[in-house]
């Protein structure tokens, strides 16, 4: 299956937003970034996030405008043929998507078409289970297909995510309910499938004819990471079982392999880490820290000494060191890594940084003021701060 | 986009060999830049050092080990703002590069623990103690001088919200979905009034171009105010019609800045604004009842507001 989208526009626009990078970067001159514009033209609507944001909600609005009509004109009309009408109604959308919007307008992620492709998913995907009356098995692979066919065909990434999704609760409850020896290998079976998973997707990021999917396949890496992750740490396992299949543990008693899923709780992270530097991955990298922090916790929430607060201040001042350290310690390349930021993330943006700083640190201080009438300023007056703004 | 681009395009002569040469190994992935994995472990480090310690020095008031600890924090705050003064430049009315790229966490860390500190010494000798709100205040002010001279809009932003919970409203978008965005009548209107006069002194303070790039972040927190107040006066009061021309010149005002700075997200608030004014407006007076009608009202409005953004599109365009 191919996407919808013409490829020289496709490629052009991805050249264009490399090199507005590297201008805001200084790597090149502002004349270079308009000769590039005109030698690689594109003409897709895709306009900047805000105007795409908005546009998005302007559809979901008229879109529920349209569904509360024909639910008033064709609600009463009975199950069968409301089923199918979802269905109906849902590709429906999927084509007008497809050849109006895309082929013929050139939208190109413009927050209308985002808005109709998920509209259209959902009723795909609730016409189609309604009519196999909410089999689970049925709708956990309907999901998997609708959303895997959005995902390829549309370059979405939400998508994406919601596929790889459903396929990894499909795996679960087809394990699930064959019980017995089947529910006790679930972990092993999701770290082999998106091990694999991951392989599999690291060779197709090297074609060069899949290029396009290359969002959509750095996306899967590391959801196949964090599940493969997941899968083999103790405290995921361990409350799992107890909640989902039943497992009761008293006294003494440790879940079964419980060495193994320690064993695997701390070698994963490290071992991402290790991939991560060697091979210079980033995503395997970011990961890997991601999974590090989780593996303390896991500790802590088994072998915790109370004391959350001594916790975070020295766990704060661990980071910080560690984070200055390697300041320090890449102030020269080495290895290939460096602390110079040369390629601006589009989602680092001072100001949203400012914004996340004034929600998460409150400074210590008001909490005091409104506490102290209610003993309990000693406790919360500090921790509770960021609520008090 | 693939490794061959940049190659591609120094071959048609669009950059030069040794800006090419500087882009060819970042697009292959050769160097790897890790600035904002450690930037980010900067700020978790913040972020969990100060609410530790916020909680920790509360605890076991009194032993000699909590002595040792509040003195070790002094001793910290003044080592952050030490390297701040040694090491950073001086003030300047233009925006400031960081001298490392750890400068702005070490002034950030430094102007937490301070505050922290001073805040728990005004809780055990109570100095304050007829006058709570003050310690806001001077929290505020201490924010705002570190904001302005170390060109820091993370202190700034704090400096802001400390300001506003002065005048006891709060700027969180934490409280506006758990329903206590104003806990006491009337903060509706302080809000706005609060909003409008702040927005006003950044206005001048940029005329007299002053730390220009802090206007946006002022203007933010002005506007979120502005309409966060505006529209729960709209809902609550009799005055509904007073708020709802006060929320059309928000609005137009946010249009005009939107326009002026190519800054699309006062825009985002000037229509989502907008709208919900005018559909309470259309409400109140001629869309009494009929779902139907409703649904058509989306339609169209949502509908026609698509078709003028697409039409116009060069006019939304960033620069």
């Amino acid at each position: 299956m191919n996407h919808a989208y013409n490829e020289v526009n496709l490629y052009n626009l991805a050249v264009i937003k490399e090199s507005k990078r590297w201008s805001s970067q200084g790597l090149i001159e502002e004349v270079q970034l308009k000769n590039i514009e005109q030698e690689y033209p594109c003409s897709f609507y895709h306009p900047n996030i805000i105007i795409r944001i908005l546009l998005f909600i302007a559809t979901l609005f008229a879109l529920s405008g349209v569904t509360g009509l024909l639910a008033l004109l064709f609600g009463k009309l009975g199950e069968g043929i409301v089923a199918t009408g979802c269905l109906m109604y849902g590709t429906f959308s999927f084509v007008i998507l497809d050849r109006v919007l895309v082929n013929q307008y050139r939208h190109y992620k413009s927050g209308v078409t985002e808005a109709l492709l998920y509209h259209a998913c959902g009723f795909a995907i609730v016409g189609l289970s309604w009519m196999a009356d909410f089999n689970t098995y049925f709708v956990l692979i309907t999901c998997l297909l609708v959303f895997s066919y959005a995902a390829v065909r549309f370059l979405d990434l939400l998508t994406t995510v919601a596929a790889i999704g459903s396929l990894a609760g499909l795996l679960f409850y087809a394990c699930y309910e064959a019980g017995g020896i089947f529910q006790q290998v679930i972990p092993f079976v999701f770290i082999l499938c998106f091990g694999s998973v991951y392989v599999i997707t690291r060779k197709l990021k090297k074609h060069n004819h899949l290029k396009f999917w290359l969002l959509n396949m750095m996306i899967v890496e590391v959801i196949s990471l964090l599940l493969v992750y997941a899968a083999g740490n103790y405290l995921v396992v361990r409350e799992l079982s107890i909640n989902l299949m039943n497992l009761e543990l008293v006294g003494g008693q440790d879940i079964p392999f419980a060495f193994l899923f320690y064993a695997l709780t701390i070698i994963v992270p490290f071992a991402l880490l290790y991939t991560g530097i060697k091979h210079k991955d980033v995503l395997a990298l970011r990961v890997s820290l991601i999974a590090i922090a989780f593996t303390v916790f896991t500790f802590k929430y088994y072998y915790g000494f109370g004391h959350p607060e001594i916790t975070l201040t020295v766990a704060g001042a661990l980071l910080f060191g560690i984070g200055m350290l390697l300041f320090n310690y890449l102030k020269k390349m080495r290895g290939g890594f460096t602390r110079e930021n040369h390629l601006a993330e589009k989602w680092a943006n001072l100001n949203l940084q400012a914004f996340v700083i004034s929600q998460t640190l409150g400074g210590n201080q008001s909490g005091v003021g409104s506490q102290i009438e209610t003993g309990g300023g000693g406790k919360f007056g500090g921790g509770g701060s960021t609520d008090s703004f | 986009m693939t490794k061959n681009t940049p190659r591609e395009l120094f071959e048609k002569g669009l950059i030069r060999e040794d800006q090419f040469n500087k882009i060819d190994v970042i697009n292959s992935g050769k160097v790897v830049s890790v600035f904002y994995e450690l930037q980010t472990l900067l700020y978790l480090g913040v972020l969990l050092f100060t609410s530790g310690v916020g909680i920790l020095i509360y605890m076991n008031i009194g032993s000699l080990g909590h002595l040792i600890s509040i003195f070790a924090l002094i001793l910290l705050s003044i080592g952050c703002f030490y390297y701040a003064f040694k090491k950073g430049v001086a003030y300047s009315n233009d925006s400031v590069k960081p001298v490392t790229p750890y400068f702005d966490y070490v002034v950030l860390l430094g102007a937490l623990v301070f505050v922290s500190v001073a805040g728990y010494l005004q809780f055990q000798f109570g100095i304050l103690n007829e006058n709570l709100e003050l310690v806001t205040l001077i929290t505020s002010v201490f924010f705002f001088y570190i904001a302005y001279r170390f060109d820091h809009l993370g202190v700034l932003s704090l400096a802001i919200t400390a300001l506003a919970s002065f005048w006891s409203v709060s700027i969180s978008p934490q409280k506006w979905y758990s329903g206590t965005f104003f806990e006491t009548a009337n903060l509706h209107v302080v809000a706005i009034i609060f909003g409008v006069s702040v927005a006003a002194i950044a206005l001048v303070l940029e005329m007299k171009r002053i730390k220009i790039h802090f206007t946006f972040t002022y203007l933010n927190f002005c506007s979120l105010l502005f309409f966060a107040g505006a529209i729960t006066g709209l809902f609550i009061g009799e005055w509904w019609f007073a708020y709802l021309l006060l929320i059309y010149g928000g609005c137009l005002f946010a249009y005009v800045m939107a326009m002026k700075r190519k800054s699309f997200l006062f825009l985002l608030y000037a229509f989502i604004c907008a709208y919900i004014g005018t559909t309470y407006l259309l409400e109140k007076t001629i869309l009494r009842d009929a779902i139907e009608i409703w649904f058509l009202y989306s339609i169209f409005s949502c509908g026609g507001f698509i078709y003028f953004i697409i039409k116009y599109k060069n006019y939304f365009k960033q620069k």
